[in-house]
């Protein structure tokens, strides 16, 4: 069936430029080579050459509101090694058709496209609309299947295929120019649950899930924004003696801005494991089961002392219940001289972590603290352009983790150099030197080619 | 049979009906950017100032491209996608947001230090610290999607 509705797609690809105005298809072609020595392994030496492809075509059969937008990759390993992705690759990541009218922000879309909709994003071949109704109100629904479902029982995936034959949901949301705007969201994903299964299959990949979402402005220097997720599928009964909180995630940040030049910004954040993670594909990862919650609170000031400066102080502490907690604090530096095209930016940050657990006595307790040091450069001259990434890291207890081979730094460099040969044709060359605890010295040589086959509106410089 | 279908056709023509004069007159967002953005992070009221757009009413200055924004653009994103489409054609969301995807993103865009791009360096020896500390980071990425890699250690 998908290989017909990718036909489908590319039939309806290749007949585009005839009844587009406006049709613009952009390139990339990225070309790597580089030698891996993992400890532990034999070197292998990898060659993937990878082609992006974008096509975007407006104003369809003569009309402004009609479009096609196309997006995919497709990857091959030139030489004898192949990662853990395969020596062949590739995914359509979306291609849909789009009626956009120009009263009410009102769209219809169909095909294969991303939902970013109040809960959650998901990647859908199906139809999606949406529209600003009356008194503030907007409401939007999408249906079809979902994309990528790969479940890891032990069971063929034929045997789960209720759990992901559809996925739906809409959100219906409110607004008013003095306080800002509030949504209601719905999420279903598969049509019959694990346990409806006779036998009842023995890890559920099912989700229906309620969000709320808002964005509130109660004063002009004040904006309130975030999100609540509930789990509301019907699960197996949990083990005896629980009591799992149904609610997924609370995600909330206030940003005050106090000054022209400065603003405070205060964050939330708690999620239940038995909620967060119901309707995973990677249970083993994602270990619905596991009782307890996540919880972080933070605070970020931002200055801009001169009109291209800017710092950012931010301190962040999350805490995991008899696991431990952690502290992440630092501060960022930016420049920015667009007339000159020159960026430039750079950061530290120390993170004091709690003791990872002992495993036994061959792996005792390790400390997860660490320091985090970046620095960045950016410029273009011209048609040249030239840029440097220089990332540093400390590790407090490489004596102890095993997973650092006895390594207590890392340094990763990236070098670019970049030509505009035309308005619509760049290269570019990147080296990467990295001296790391897993990958010890390796250097990464990469060739960028981009080429758009004509210059469109947008494209997110 | 006939009357069945007469009311059933009554109900959705008035359903039609009311459903049309409930959708706002309000003209739609500017489907792209009247003017090229210079390079950096944009400012929109540096040129808008406290003007509200006219079908959400939000202030031009929620959009302003500040750190805060940037860390937080799910909001924005999954409120209003059509301002963000203004400016963003969908392939820069899917640098990062794909699916499935090729490369990190870092990657990809090893040549753009200044965009905010997840596991820079060697991330592979960092998350074994980070997905102790927030497990519950990783998720919204690669929980349900993507993560084909994962599964060569978590089986």
């Amino acid at each position: 069936m998908k290989h017909r509705i990718h036909l489908a797609l590319l039939a309806t690809l290749v007949t585009v430029p005839g009844w587009a105005q406006d049709l613009s298809v952009s390139t990339t072609t990225i070309a790597q080579r580089w030698t891996q020595d993992t400890n532990g392994f034999d070197k292998a030496t990898y060659t993937p050459v990878t082609e992006f492809v974008g096509v975007d075509a407006n104003g369809l059969a003569g009309n402004d509101a009609l479009s096609v937008h196309v997006y995919g990759w497709g990857l091959r390993d030139l030489s004898d090694a192949s990662s853990v992705a395969g020596r062949t690759n590739g995914d359509l990541t979306y291609a849909y058709m789009q009626y956009h009218f120009d009263q009410a922000n009102a769209e219809i879309k169909g095909g294969r496209f991303t939902v970013n909709d109040g809960v959650r994003n998901e990647q859908v071949d199906g139809v999606e609309g949406r529209t600003d109704l009356r008194y503030g109100f907007s409401v939007s629904a999408f249906g079809g299947t979902p994309v990528l479902f790969k479940n890891l029982s032990n069971n063929p995936q034929a045997d789960n295929s209720f759990q992901h034959d559809m996925i739906a949901g809409g959100r219906l949301g409110w607004h008013t120019a003095k306080l800002g705007e509030i949504g209601v969201s719905y999420l279903m994903d598969g049509s019959q649950a694990a346990y409806q299964y006779g036998p009842a299959m023995p890890v559920d990949y099912t989700r229906r899930e309620v969000g709320t979402d808002l964005r509130l402005t109660p004063c002009s220097f004040i904006t309130v924004t975030g999100r609540t997720v509930f789990d509301v599928a019907a699960h197996p009964q949990p083990a005896a003696g629980t009591d799992p909180s149904r609610i997924a995630e609370h995600d909330y940040k206030a940003t005050a801005k106090l000054t022209e030049t400065i603003s405070l910004t205060g964050s939330f954040t708690e999620r239940n494991y038995y909620a967060y993670y119901a309707g995973t594909t990677l249970p083993s990862l994602f270990n619905q089961n596991e009782q307890g919650m996540f919880k972080a609170t933070g605070g970020s000031l931002v200055w801009g002392p001169a009109a291209k400066w800017q710092v950012v102080a931010d301190v962040r502490r999350t805490e995991r219940g008899i696991e431990g907690n952690s502290t992440r604090a630092g501060a960022d530096l930016r420049y920015t001289d667009a007339e000159k095209h020159f960026l430039a930016g750079g950061g530290y940050h120390r993170v004091n972590a709690f003791e990872a657990a002992s495993l036994g006595f061959l792996t005792p307790a390790y400390g997860l603290s660490h320091d985090e040091m970046r620095a960045w450069v950016m410029t273009q001259h011209g048609a040249c352009s030239a840029s440097l990434d220089a990332i540093r890291m400390f590790y407090a207890d490489s004596g102890k983790n095993p997973n650092l081979n006895g390594q207590a730094t890392e340094t990763a460099v990236v070098g670019s150099l970049g030509y505009q040969a035309k308005s619509n044709l760049k290269l570019s060359g990147d080296l990467t030197v990295e001296d790391t605890p897993l990958y010890r010295k390796q250097t990464t040589g990469l060739v960028r080619v981009e080429y758009q086959f004509a210059l469109a509106g947008k494209g997110g410089k | 049979m006939f009357k069945k279908l007469a009311l059933l056709t009554v109900a959705v023509g008035l359903s039609f009906m009311v459903g049309c004069s409930l959708v706002s007159p309000a003209h739609s967002f500017a489907p792209t950017h009247p003017q090229a953005l210079e390079q950096g992070r944009p400012t929109c009221t540096e040129c808008h100032g406290t003007d509200r757009v006219a079908s959400t009413q939000k202030t031009f200055a929620s959009f302003n491209h500040t750190p805060a924004f940037i860390a937080d653009h799910k909001f924005q994103a999954n409120q209003d996608p059509n301002t963000c489409a203004a400016c963003h054609a969908t392939s820069f969301c899917a640098d990062c947001h794909g699916g499935k995807t090729a490369m990190l993103p870092s990657t990809k865009l090893g040549d753009r230090p200044d965009r905010m791009s997840p596991h820079r360096g060697d991330y592979l020896t960092l998350h074994r610290i980070d997905g102790r500390v927030d497990p519950t980071s990783c998720y919204e990425c690669h929980g349900r999607a993507n993560n084909d890699k994962c599964t060569a250690c978590h089986k």
